[in-house]
């Protein structure tokens, strides 16, 4: 037997393997210290830097891990490259910070012993997404998926003293088993027209022609639909309101960053591996003609912006009204998709490494005052902005940045996806997303108006923060201010970032 | 000629034919003594007696649950162990981390407790947190006797 295929795949996924190793040791660690977890994250975080470290070192390895045999069939169920080590930099980077989040969290203190399996499950989802951002089979996106989603699952409830918590899992699992069965169909009836699991042959296949394109079309409506509920893009988002709201609310903020990431590579790299069968000059793709693919992701994107925006209108609810602005995130975000040319992909990196610091940094403030005023309600936020000056302000800058302002990091996020847009001559949509960003200011605005100009109804207690949390909002505060003026290091590493592999 | 499939019907034809003969047969050969013990429901040595829409004790499914997760990953091993010698050393320590990681979750479950019948005591839920649980709990409701049965 040969087995030098196998050490080569083992080299190629070394993070992976220290995220898998440290996973192990929490256990162990948890097992040992029954009443003391204070350990567990530092440990966590040891894992994290370590894989990070290996991620950053081998970010120009290409290859294709665990390859079906070694001679014959190049392609792997792994294709490293450096478009997949970009997403997972970004999710260990969301990864360090929500094990920060969680450690400065009350409500997760408040679980006492059960805090190591909070890190064995959060680290069954880095897992998950690690794979997912590689994959390049089928089977193994959906294994990944269901890695990432059972831990999330659990994860979703993990508090159980609230009902609201138990009842954002429930709706999780079910929404879940159902869009990972709709999925599962799409991939059998895929497996049926093309006799393989591999992305890179089912591309070989279809460009060989004799294929049935109603059918394909079919079945790819319905893997669009188990991604799309995973990055939650109208109509596959009705989950996301109630669990984003019961969940705790670092797994929140985890969910709506690192999952979506994960979702949106595997959505990218889906299309790009299996349908794409040119490249022009310009980095235009030139897909596989099943249907309009432009017109069908701009009906999504613009559904997705659309409805989450207005929806977030009437929340009253601060981590309701992020979880729908998070939605019309997503909106934003399958412009990048839309565009199917390299310049797309890359305002989508560029968007995603801030979304993650603006997102983080809102969802971290909502905590904070959550944790001491016990009110995550919009009208127990009056007053507030004058009695902590520093959480106002900053909370100010994270929200004026998820609305797309200039001097704030948020700006360029946009301003690389509408250069996209308009460089594809897809002057409608930009002028859609544009329309949209108007209609969140009025409900990001709103937060702050509820902070600094109403007049809160009885005496506001001051909010104590002790040094952790300070420093913590401003190491997000800091880059989401300068790369609003200073974006170039980000451009050019995420434009360095985009090479898939190909054949 | 038969097909692959072909042969798997037969195969399913023989297995049906055989259990229907053996059934018959049996109840021909057989003496036929019934009594009333003999006559009722297996149940596992229990009672079958009222409502199987009872309350079981949770320790039962976890039970299950571990028993399931133990019974289908040892079922990994037996493709280890037809080919392992193969793969020398190397396949030697692969099938060592994977009873590792096996043994690793019996530890985990022996030390929070999962293997113990009767649980020393549960613990109540404190309700000092910061949240207040919007829907109230619901009050227990104490049945009687006769209610439950």
């Amino acid at each position: 037997m040969d087995f030098s295929s196998l050490y080569d795949s083992l080299a190629l996924i070394k993070p992976e393997i220290i995220i898998s190793v440290t996973l192990v040791l929490i256990v162990v660690l948890d097992l040992i210290y029954d009443k003391n977890k204070k350990l567990v994250p530092y440990l966590a975080l040891l894992g994290l830097i370590v894989s990070g470290i290996y991620i950053l070192s081998d970010i120009a390895n290409e290859g294709f891990a665990f390859k079906m045999s070694a001679t014959s069939n190049k392609f792997g169920l792994l294709a490293l490259d450096s478009f997949g080590s970009y997403f997972k930099l970004l999710i260990i980077l969301t990864s360090v910070l929500i094990v920060f989040f969680a450690k400065h969290s009350v409500e997760i203190e408040n679980t006492g012993k059960r805090q190591g399996e909070f890190y064995t499950l959060l680290f069954g989802m880095i897992l998950g997404m690690m794979f997912m951002v590689s994959a390049s089979d089928l089977i193994m996106i959906y294994v990944s998926m269901e890695l990432l989603s059972f831990s999330s699952y659990v994860l979703a409830g993990f508090i159980k003293l609230r009902d609201r918590n138990s009842e954002a899992s429930l709706k999780y699992i079910i929404f879940g088993g159902v869009a990972s069965g709709v999925m599962l169909f799409g991939i059998s009836l895929i497996y049926g027209l093309t006799g393989t699991t591999n992305l890179y042959s089912i591309n070989a296949a279809l460009q060989s022609g004799n294929i049935n394109l109603i059918v394909l079309g079919f079945s790819l409506l319905l893997i669009v639909a188990g991604i799309g509920y995973k990055i939650s893009a109208v109509p596959f988002h009705f989950w996301t309101p109630d669990v984003y709201e019961g969940a705790p609310i670092s797994i929140t903020a985890f969910l709506s960053v690192a999952s979506k990431a994960a979702g949106f590579a595997i959505l990218i790299r889906f299309i790009k591996t299996a349908f794409v069968t040119n490249v022009d000059g310009s980095g235009n793709w030139l897909l596989v003609p099943v249907f309009d693919w432009k017109t069908l992701i701009s009906v999504f994107a613009i559904l997705t912006m659309t409805l989450g925006n207005f929806a977030a209108l009437w929340q009253d609810n601060l981590k309701r009204m992020l979880a729908y602005s998070s939605i019309a995130h997503a909106g934003y975000l399958l412009l990048g998709v839309v565009v199917f040319s390299q310049i797309g992909i890359e305002a989508i990196l560029i968007y995603f490494a801030i979304y993650m610091l603006m997102n983080l940094g809102s969802f971290y403030i909502v905590m904070l005052i959550a944790d001491k005023t016990g009110s995550e309600d919009i009208h127990d936020y009056s007053g507030l902005g004058y009695v902590t000056p520093f959480l106002g302000v900053s909370f100010a800058v994270f929200l004026v940045s998820l609305t797309g302002l200039p001097p704030t990091a948020g700006f360029i996020g946009k301003l690389y996806l509408f250069i996209a847009l308009i460089d594809a001559k897809m002057t409608t949509l930009a002028v859609i997303a544009v329309l949209n960003s108007v209609v969140s200011l009025y409900y990001y605005i709103r937060v702050l108006k509820h902070m600094f100009l109403t007049k809160p109804n009885g005496e506001v207690k001051e909010i104590k923060l002790s040094t952790a949390n300070v420093v913590y909002v401003i190491v997000l505060l800091i880059p989401v201010l300068v790369l609003g003026i200073y974006f170039s290091p980000l451009v050019n590493f995420a434009e360095s970032c985009l090479a898939f592999l190909s054949f | 000629m038969l097909t692959e499939f072909g042969k798997i019907f037969v195969f399913i034809l023989l297995a049906g034919g055989f259990v229907a003969i053996a059934l018959v047969a049996a109840s021909l050969i057989r003496p036929k003594r019934p009594t009333k013990e003999k006559l009722k429901t297996y149940e596992c040595g229990e009672d079958p007696v009222g409502s199987p829409w009872v309350r079981f004790n949770i320790r039962f499914y976890v039970v299950a649950l571990i028993f399931i997760i133990f019974d289908v990953e040892v079922v990994m091993l037996f493709p280890w162990a037809l080919v392992y010698k193969n793969f020398g050393v190397y396949g030697f320590i692969v099938g060592a981390i994977f009873l590792l990681v096996l043994f690793l979750g019996m530890a985990y479950e022996w030390r929070k407790g999962d293997l113990e019948w009767a649980r020393p005591k549960i613990e109540p839920p404190k309700m000092d947190i910061k949240f207040k649980p919007e829907i109230a709990p619901r009050p227990v409701e104490e049945k009687t006797v006769s209610e439950v049965e």
